[in-house]
């Protein structure tokens, strides 16, 4: 398919938000009742997609990343602006679009409470008409990656949240989706989970080149994925761009920490002022940051060499928390 | 794209799945079915005990009234058994459980119905063909072939309406999520009104039935038809056989509001 996989263009929700009313009347009257103050979810958004990109969306809460994909998935029908996904029209060609997109949701499954799911998988396997050869392989592929066997045939409810998603994630890909949407697919995982879901996904998208577009609060799940992100707050997209770059943008500073053989003294705090920061020193080990437009790794080094023989050296990327909490404080930033 | 009759047939697969784990419990599938034929069962005795009492009601002798109770109750009891999914959608709608519906490659209606799956109300309609049964031995019928043949299609408009009805109660929750009990009035009272003869009943209560909610063409007026009786209303003959056009015309226009509701559908925050 020539073009952009997802496509949006001024995309805008209002809501109106009504005066909860009391009773049977209550109920009644706000069915014809119209007032109540509207209130934009999403006020402007535009971005465009390729195919296999994996772009991680992310904002503050209530900043608008469901709402944007709920007008994307065709769920929500968008106030203004139009969206276009996998070519079609969302809100005109739901059904034809559905069978494109796969979805994850972490705070809610997909799959049915009620039932087993080995039934939920056949179930979908009905619904998006996968051909019985093409299910075996999806099946078989998602066991063996996503290490199902153990709970097949447990009622859904019974799941852990951890199988509960490794489930979901199988249940989205059963069709083949060109896109996959995960909207906090690791809410609540632990460590292990979380890292076993990042890797599927990973892997997923190298071999299929799925295209993804993820929202998450967990900011370690976008610097493992995604090289691209796109950032909003209160309805507005407020960057869109590599996550490397968003580093060099707004700061965010990189420290080295540094291993000395022995302890380097007290003298070592001369090698502030050149552009370098001690942020801590605690016997041979010393942390130092320095802002890497100004600075770089090598010549922190150099310049450490002069106070003793330097025995090991990391680095450690500003945290991405870091940075974009600075985006939102910046000076540029419309944030009180 | 799926034609209607592809997605009835994945529909039907779904209910399937869905009912294999409850039949796995076959004592408490057989005791829900039970326990609804018992319930209904009080319906017959009232109407009994009403005769006891009159000798007829608005002119009609029991075996007529129970034939009109017959064909509704059946109706309403299927037509309750494949939209029991629609019960759910004003709580699917409040948990924000409605989103996944939107997401997937099936008329969002037809997924609501097999939403959930439950034969309980199968109960109620073997009462209704019991009652049926015995009102076709206390009545003394003229049957020709065009009866027998109109006989099905009275039972087949009479669930489409009552599935109508109950798709439009779950319309209004797109609109508000606060439950209404009001609008029960429509689908369990149209039931009752239903199994009475129409001509008892006030003109408003009749207008409505007839012109608002066409319950009166798909029971009271074939059943005049069936029972070979006149109409005491003096409508013209035409009525009699009016209801599958009137209930398809009713349905087109809550199939319209099933999706403007779609369009209005908020979903949750989150």
């Amino acid at each position: 398919m020539d073009g952009p996989m997802i496509e949006a263009r001024n995309l805008e929700k209002r809501f109106t938000v009504r005066r909860h009313r009391e009773g049977a009347f209550g109920a009644m009257r706000s069915l014809v009742d119209r007032g109540g103050n509207e209130v934009s979810a999403v006020k402007d958004v535009s971005f465009s997609i390729n195919r296999g990109e994996m772009v991680g969306y992310i904002g503050p809460n209530g900043a608008g990343k469901s709402t944007t994909i709920k007008m994307l998935t065709g769920i929500l029908v968008p106030s203004s602006g139009e969206a276009t996904v996998a070519g079609f029209t969302p809100r005109e060609s739901r059904k034809q679009l559905a069978q494109q997109i796969g979805v994850v949701f972490g705070q809610r499954t997909q799959l049915w409470w009620d039932l087993a799911l080995a039934d939920s998988l056949e179930l979908l396997r009905h619904m998006y008409r996968v051909p019985e050869k093409r299910f075996r392989e999806n099946l078989n592929r998602a066991r063996e990656l996503l290490v199902l066997d153990d709970f097949m045939h447990t009622p859904v409810r019974q799941l852990s949240l951890g199988q509960r998603m490794r489930g979901d994630l199988a249940a989205a890909l059963l069709h083949d989706p060109k896109i996959l949407y995960l909207d906090e697919p690791t809410i609540g995982l632990d460590i292990v989970a979380k890292a076993r879901i990042r890797e599927f996904l990973a892997a997923l998208n190298r071999e299929t080149h799925v295209t993804v577009l993820l929202t998450t609060h967990d900011l370690a799940d976008i610097e493992q994925l995604c090289r691209r992100i796109i950032v909003i707050d209160r309805g507005q997209v407020v960057y869109d761009g590599e996550l490397g770059a968003l580093r060099n943008r707004f700061g965010g500073k990189r420290h080295v920490i540094l291993d000395f053989d022995q302890d380097p003294g007290d003298a070592i705090s001369t090698l502030a002022g050149n552009n370098l920061e001690i942020v801590d020193h605690n016997g041979p080990r010393v942390r130092v940051a320095f802002d890497r437009e100004t600075t770089s790794t090598p010549r922190v080094l150099a310049l450490a060499s002069h106070h003793g023989t330097v025995r090991d050296v990391s680095i450690e990327e500003p945290a991405i928390e870091d940075v974009i909490r600075q985006m939102y404080e910046g000076p540029d930033s419309q944030h009180p | 794209m799926l034609t209607l009759r592809q997605e009835c047939r994945i529909a039907i697969r779904i209910a399937g799945i869905r009912l294999r784990g409850q039949i796995a419990y076959p004592a408490s599938f057989w005791m829900q079915i039970f326990s609804s034929f018992v319930i209904h069962a009080a319906e017959i005795l009232a109407l009994l005990a009403m005769f006891n009492r009159f000798n007829d009601m608005g002119e009609w002798t029991l075996g007529e009234v129970a034939f009109l109770h017959g064909i509704s109750m059946t109706a309403f009891s299927i037509g309750d058994t494949i939209a029991v999914g629609l019960d759910s959608v004003p709580s699917q709608i409040r948990e924000g459980e409605f989103d996944r519906v939107l997401i997937r490659p099936l008329s969002s209606w037809i997924q609501t119905l097999v939403s959930e799956v439950s034969l309980r109300h199968l109960g109620q309609c073997a009462q209704g063909v019991v009652i049926l049964g015995f009102a076709l031995s206390w009545t003394d019928i003229q049957w020709t072939l065009q009866k027998a043949l109109f006989m099905p299609v009275i039972i087949a408009t009479g669930v489409a309406l009552f599935i109508a009805l109950f798709t439009l109660v779950a319309i209004l929750s797109f609109w508000t999520v606060n439950s209404i009990e009001v609008v029960n009035a429509f689908t369990y009272g149209g039931s009752d009104l239903a199994q009475f003869p129409l001509h008892i009943f006030d003109r408003w209560m009749r207008n409505l039935f007839l012109f608002v909610i066409p319950g009166g063409f798909t029971a009271y007026y074939p059943a005049l038809y069936i029972l070979g009786k006149d109409d005491p209303l003096g409508m013209t003959d035409t009525f009699r056989f009016l209801g599958p056009l009137v209930t398809a015309g009713f349905c087109l226009v809550v199939a319209w509001g099933w999706n403007q509701g779609i369009r209005h559908y908020r979903s949750t925050g989150s």
